[in-house]
């Protein structure tokens, strides 16, 4: 074999030369005919997948007695204690939150506003909380940061129309505005008054194979003092009634030397159930990802098993640019046919999982472009096409199949079996450190505990970020070897 | 077929990933085995006395890692064969195709169980040693982990039998498949993706029907000894239902390979 030297050609015809690169990669892909069908197979296997887990899924979230549901339909919590009384039109009430105890990081003490004492009804709540200094509520979803601290403190809720602001004083002299939640639907003669709640603690066990989740009662109370309420029509303080919302059974309010003291539990905010259909319907893509996996190892492989490595970096000795080539086609074919599966399997997934029990009001109604919806979509496709890239540079490194496709799938499916069987401390790390928290993209809801699905723990995208971050090492390794081996 | 046994033995002891690859059954088996058993302590449940931890299971939660290593071998055994073309040796050598088979299938088998077994005792001995000083103490309501104790042994020596069904499944499969990357990404399959599908099936029916029937969910409760009574397929029986599996991937293997071309 001859060897010519060729001079290192200008910078304009480098770029063409990526081009054809490219077109080089592509060509060899879609020429294997095993290669292809493996894509195709992917697809295939990750719709059935999904479909079968649809299948196999089913919740009883909207069969619970005494649903409460938001103003906008969705789950929410509402439950604590209200001492209060009606005020008609505009105006205002100030008070001194003399003492709160550390029932729970976010119990509450405050002032509310609200329309009536049913549970779900609209409200604006202004508070002093243990761990997250004051905060400004409304609609169940609106959460305005104040400032750092805890009682005493001094409180001053304004209403105008609908509109609701917060304003909050260490001392009762020097006062910052919170901010201006708007209320829509509060009516013309509202309750006003001061409350307390406290959220139940959360424990979650965890062992072979199965979750608990208890939850434990934490009683709030909070003493208030200095009341004054500033309205044309309001019923005066010293004339309110105590109500327990939601029925909690453990609100109590007591008055002595001008000191209201309440105790009360419960929670106020949104409360959807941690299962997510979205999920469900993309179960499928853990098993299309071997396939995935498979063809990624080969693509980089069978380079070496027919020494076709030789005459690819014969004419292109940049070895670097044809690894970033590899990984843009690979990347690239796995990304559109996941985005093929991953919206196919949501589509079709969508009635079996609604006729098993995942619709409205625990689980309102998506479009495939919603915010998370989308997230979990492209999300799934992004995380097929990173696992197919950090397949290939697998296999550059170790130019072994066997031991480059073990090694993948190893380090993205095993941990989630080990952690679904650890402890939520030990499951949590290892879903932290491992490309298996990657998962977590195919989520819409918040990370929980609660689930037996360990991915649920991390964020979308503290978890993809760590895939990512796998790859990107691994890429960088294959390229270094590259340059310092002999094909 | 002693003559068979010995080429058989020679074909796979000289392969330079034989012995990587056993010593891999036996160290994954056991770091991982040892890596969760220390990851889990009595402080992380309400009192120590109410975790409800089976420790033998977790004692053995390496096998989890030790059957990638078993499925690799296993593969590698047949299809190396058939990607150097020696196949057409061996068969020229002795036609009697069932047999080179069986000869094959015993020296990989043998060689994994005596691996696994290594593996899986130096795990349950490493658990016995560690678990007391995370608060499994006998004074906490938990037994001395032992191979003494009837569960226990049945959970080692039952997982070291799911190895052994583990590398019976792998051969056949890779005789009937004859590629590395397919059979391994369909054994891998098998192993990981379909007991991702069983654990997270949220329908209490389907995911019964699925551990039951699963081959490595169902094997593997070959490794539970407390809280049998809500299992939903007995330890025994879901060994059986794995080794149901090897036997008909296993005939399946033998018919084709019997009646194939070699290549």
């Amino acid at each position: 074999m001859t060897t010519t030297l060729r001079p290192v050609p200008p910078r304009s015809q480098r770029a063409a030369g990526f081009g054809r690169l490219l077109r080089a990669e592509w060509t060899k892909f879609r020429s294997v005919p095993g290669w292809v069908a493996g894509m195709v197979a992917a697809v295939v296997v990750t719709v059935l997948v999904s479909l079968l887990a649809a299948s196999g899924s089913g919740t009883d979230a909207n069969d619970v007695p005494d649903l409460v549901t938001g103003p906008d339909g969705g789950l929410v919590a509402d439950a604590f204690q209200f001492v209060h009384g009606p005020m008609t039109g505009d105006g205002s009430v100030t008070v001194r939150v003399t003492g709160q105890d550390a029932s729970h990081d976010d119990a509450m003490a405050g002032l509310m506003i609200k329309d009536g004492t049913t549970p779900g009804s609209v409200y604006a709540a202004l508070m002093v909380t243990p761990a997250d200094g004051v905060r400004l509520r409304a609609m169940f979803d609106a959460d305005v940061a104040g400032r750092d601290g805890v009682a005493p403190r001094w409180l001053r809720l304004v209403r105008s129309g609908t509109e609701v602001t917060g304003y909050e004083s260490a001392d009762g002299i020097d006062w910052a505005e919170v901010g201006t939640v708007d209320v829509p639907g509060l009516p013309e003669t509202a309750e006003l008054g001061v409350f307390v709640a406290s959220p139940p603690d959360v424990r979650v066990e965890r062992q072979a194979g199965s979750t608990s989740v208890g939850e434990v009662e934490t009683i709030g109370r909070a003493t208030f003092a200095d009341l004054a309420v500033d309205a044309d029509d309001a019923v005066a303080p010293e004339r309110w009634s105590g109500t327990d919302v939601g029925r909690t059974g453990t609100g109590a309010v007591t008055i002595a030397g001008g000191v209201l003291t309440v105790t009360g539990s419960g929670d106020i905010g949104p409360d959807p159930p941690d299962d997510d259909p979205v999920q469900i319907g993309l179960f499928g893509a853990v098993v299309g990802l071997m396939v995935v996996i498979a063809v990624a190892v080969l693509f980089a492989t069978s380079e070496y098993g027919r020494a076709m490595i030789r005459t690819t970096f014969a004419v292109t000795p940049r070895r670097g640019q044809v690894l970033a080539a590899k990984a843009i086609v690979i990347g690239g074919v796995t990304f559109v046919a996941g985005l093929v599966a991953a919206v196919t399997a949501v589509l079709l997934t969508r009635p079996l999982l609604r006729d098993a029990g995942f619709g409205p009001p625990a689980f309102p109604e998506s479009s495939l472009f919603d915010g998370p919806v989308l997230r979990a979509v492209v999300g799934t496709a992004a995380m097929l096409a990173v696992v197919a890239v950090l397949a290939l540079a697998a296999g550059i490194l170790t130019r072994h199949s066997a031991g480059a496709i073990t090694g993948v799938v190893l380090l993205v499916v095993l941990p989630i079996l080990v952690a679904s069987a650890l402890p939520p401390g030990a499951a949590e790390w290892i879903m932290r450190l491992t490309p298996a928290g990657a998962l977590a993209i195919q989520r819409t809801k918040d990370p929980t505990a609660g689930l037996v699905e360990p991915w649920a723990m991390v964020g979308p995208w503290a978890g993809f970020g760590m895939l990512c971050l796998y790859a990107t090492v691994a890429m960088a390794l294959a390229a270094r070897s590259l340059r310092g081996r002999d094909t | 077929m002693s003559r068979v046994l010995r080429a058989e033995w020679t074909k796979l002891r000289t392969v330079p990933s034989t012995a990587w690859l056993v010593a891999a059954v036996i160290g994954l088996t056991l770091a991982l085995g040892v890596a969760a058993v220390a990851s889990v302590d009595t402080a992380h449940c309400p009192t120590p006395t109410t975790c409800a931890e089976d420790t033998a299971r977790l004692s053995l939660t390496g096998v989890w890692l030790g059957q990638a290593a078993v499925a690799v071998l296993a593969v590698l055994a047949v299809t190396n064969e058939h990607a150097s073309g020696l196949i057409r040796s061996t068969l020229a050598a002795s036609p009697s195709r069932v047999r080179v088979l069986a000869g094959r299938l015993t020296v990989v088998t043998v060689t994994v169980v005596a691996a696994a077994a290594l593996g899986v005792a130096g795990s349950v001995l490493a658990a016995a040693a560690i678990l007391p000083s995370n608060g499994f103490t006998p004074a906490h309501g938990y037994a001395q982990l032992s191979l003494a104790d009837g569960p226990t042994l049945r959970a080692a020596a039952g997982s070291v039998l799911y190895l052994g069904l583990v590398a019976v499944i792998g051969v056949a499969v890779a005789t009937i498949v004859r590629g590395t990357a397919a059979a391994l990404t369909a054994a891998l399959t098998v192993l990981y993706a379909i007991p991702l599908l069983v654990r997270f099936v949220s329908d209490p029916g389907w995911q019964e029907q699925l551990q039951r029937w699963s081959p490595s969910s169902a094997g593997l409760t070959i490794q539970a000894t407390t809280g049998l009574e809500r299992l939903p397929i007995q330890p025994w029986a879901g060994l059986g239902v794995l080794a149901g599996y090897a036997f008909v991937t296993l005939v399946l293997a033998a018919a084709l390979f019997h009646s194939r071309d070699a290549g």
